[in-house]
């Protein structure tokens, strides 16, 4: 059984966010338009933040992708009333859309926000509908439950990349088997480099990623 | 016939049942219409369009309607501790308030699993709490013991009032049927039954004082477990909990008796209202020194995290909720019940306890909403929550639906213990 684990190279990363625009149009995530934005409804699986440091004319940038981290030891399974998201074998982090009750529970104990909630039905505008996703797998999901990044579990499982390591245009995405010694990503996970987010909190992310240099 | 054989105590204490004034009408009316609107709101925007109407987002993941649920299930203590204290531990003094206390209790849990309902993205999945729950998540520990709460609530209610509804089926022979109902047929009062009750309720009464330290921990727990949001994960939560469950419950019943007796002329001495004042002046302090312990932990530590969420408390966005919880929730309150004069007038104890509920309706505010907009700790958005009017009118819908149950109760049972000389 493999257990699958992301590194993400932060020199490597240009915040092109095409990553996320592939996840979007992959996973069917819903389109929220200018208005649910401001609203604060915005969903992104795979989102790239930014942090600015500093003022004009000494500004540092440095942008984050963040994809769910898929914890070996996650607190969102530990809270759900209903069991309605679960840890597979294979480490993924999934969620059971029919048995969610929209409590949001694992949204508030995820420390990394990487769940978002149907807050309504989703609608794709008609320019987006015709490039829905047809798999069943990913259909759009009910209102009033629980979404969050899957590592592309209908893709793996046919032994494709996740769409955003697929699509990653500076090579700064690296997927595979964390407990394979010579898969590319268990080597670079153990490079001084390496570094997981909010580690204290002893989650155990298996999405790594390798400090800017 | 039945009904000449009433002492006069007695006409008095059920003389509200059946003597209704023009303006209890106008009161309920009012809250009705509000009930309905809430109503109308709940099935035609939220249950057909979704929590999109709420002002809920990322990452304010919950907003008012948790603030609520929190509120009201620390509101509940207040009536199980003081029926408690009539019941099992033997203080006369408080059993002619008994009867509020409980009905008090009763419907702020009934509220609090209300507001739960109208939380939850999937009302119609509720019931998976129940038949898939996971012991490990502290939500089901939450609904187990608000289940168990209620069950006691109930029962010490009906153990405590069966002799009176007996007495009403008597006095009211046109009632007969609804308080057969409601004693459950059991229309027994014989001295061995009265004691039998008396010793049941003794025991309930026993076994309610640990739960209600349990559902408060609980309810605590549900947020203080949670290592993402550091405003709430501190070991200090559940007895911050249960300090502001009692000032706010015994507040709440201070509030409902002196209402009750005014409106309702309740044989209930003035000295009751202003020695369960007494008990609040001594729980106001322990929550302040609560507060101020949690407060000095975070500050000196300065540990950024949890010092964003009280940074921004106690000079940020929430600040005003803050300062008015401070001063007018807990030290104008705590002035009042201290200066001899007015801790002896009725009006100024419940206009102190007043205060003290809606202080503690801020607080909730500040423990729920304000850790959520700081818990980030990666680089992210700055978190914004403003209910929406939908929000808002289901949130006074509720506490219509409260006030309008216990009005009509009201009107049902006898708000005091009808003297029991049978």
């Amino acid at each position: 059984m493999p257990r699958w684990g992301m590194v993400i190279d932060l020199d490597k990363c240009t915040a092109c966010q095409a990553c996320t625009v592939a996840c979007r149009s992959e996973n069917n995530v819903t389109f929220q338009g200018p208005e649910g934005t401001a609203k604060g409804r915005a969903m992104f699986w795979r989102e790239v933040l930014a942090e600015v440091d500093g003022e004009f004319p000494k500004v540092t940038a440095h942008f984050l992708p963040r994809p769910c981290m898929h914890c070996d030891n996650p607190p969102c399974v530990q809270v759900c009333p209903v069991g309605a998201t679960y840890k597979r074998e294979d480490g993924v982090v999934l969620q059971h859309y029919e048995q969610c009750i929209g409590c949001r529970y694992c949204m508030v104990a995820c420390p990394y926000n990487a769940r978002f909630f149907n807050w309504e039905k989703p609608e794709f505008p008609e320019t987006m509908a015709q490039y829905q996703n047809p798999n069943p797998k990913v259909k759009p999901r009910p209102v009033g439950v629980v979404e969050k990044c899957t590592f592309c579990f209908q893709r793996i499982e046919k032994g494709i990349l996740p769409a955003c390591a697929q699509t990653c245009t500076g090579n700064a995405t690296f997927f595979g088997d964390l407990d394979d010694p010579d898969s590319r990503v268990s080597q670079l996970a153990k490079s001084p480099r390496a570094f997981r987010l909010l580690e204290d909190l002893g989650t155990n992310p298996k999405v790594y990623y390798l400090k800017e240099g | 016939m039945e009904r000449l054989s009433l002492t006069i105590e007695e006409e008095r204490a059920l003389l509200p049942l059946y003597r209704t004034r023009p303006r209890y009408f106008l009161f309920t009316g009012v809250l009705a219409a509000l009930v309905l609107w809430a109503l109308y709101v709940w099935v035609s925007q939220q249950l057909r369009f979704g929590l999109t109407v709420t002002g809920m987002n990322t990452p304010a993941y919950w907003g008012i309607y948790i603030v609520n649920f929190v509120f009201f299930v620390g509101l509940s203590a207040g009536g199980i501790v003081v029926a408690s204290l009539a019941h099992a531990l033997g203080v006369e003094r408080y059993r002619p308030i008994g009867r509020i206390a409980e009905l008090v209790a009763i419907s702020c849990i009934i509220l609090a699993t209300m507001f739960i309902t109208i939380d939850v993205g999937r009302p119609d999945r509720l019931y998976r709490l129940f038949l898939h729950g996971r012991w490990q998540s502290p939500l089901i520990w939450d609904v187990s013991i608000i289940t168990v709460y209620l069950v006691l609530a109930v029962a010490m209610g009906y153990f405590a009032t069966r002799i009176d509804i007996v007495k009403c089926m008597k006095a009211m022979p046109g009632r007969a049927q609804l308080y057969k109902l409601l004693a459950f047929g059991y229309t027994d009062v014989s001295q061995k039954a009265v004691q039998r009750d008396r010793k049941i309720l003794k025991t309930l009464a026993f076994i309610a004082i640990p739960s209600a330290v349990m559902l408060h921990s609980i309810t605590a727990w549900l947020l203080g477990l949670i290592k993402a949001t550091p405003g709430w994960h501190t070991a200090l939560l559940a007895p911050l909990f249960i300090g502001s469950a009692l000032v706010s419950g015994l507040a709440l019943v201070i509030v409902a008796v002196a209402l009750c007796r005014y409106f309702f002329q309740l044989d209930v001495k003035a000295e009751v209202i202003t020695s369960l004042g007494k008990l609040l002046t001594f729980a106001i302090p322990v929550l302040g020194y609560l507060l101020f312990a949690e407060l000095l932990t975070v500050m000196y530590a300065g540990e950024p995290a949890p010092k964003a969420f009280f940074m921004e408390m106690i000079k940020g966005r929430y600040a005003p909720v803050f300062w008015f919880d401070l001063v007018a929730g807990l030290i104008i309150p705590f002035i009042i019940l201290v200066l001899p004069r007015l801790a002896r007038s009725v009006p100024a104890v419940t206009i102190a306890a007043g205060l003290v509920v809606v202080g503690v309706l801020a607080e909730r505010i500040n423990l729920v909403i304000p850790p959520l907009m700081t818990r980030s700790q990666l680089p992210y958005l700055q978190g914004f929550y403003t209910p929406t009017w939908q929000e808002l009118s289901m949130v006074v819908g509720g506490y219509a639906v409260g006030i309008l149950a216990f009005a009509i109760l009201a009107k049902v049972v006898p708000l005091v213990e009808v003297e029991s000389n049978t």
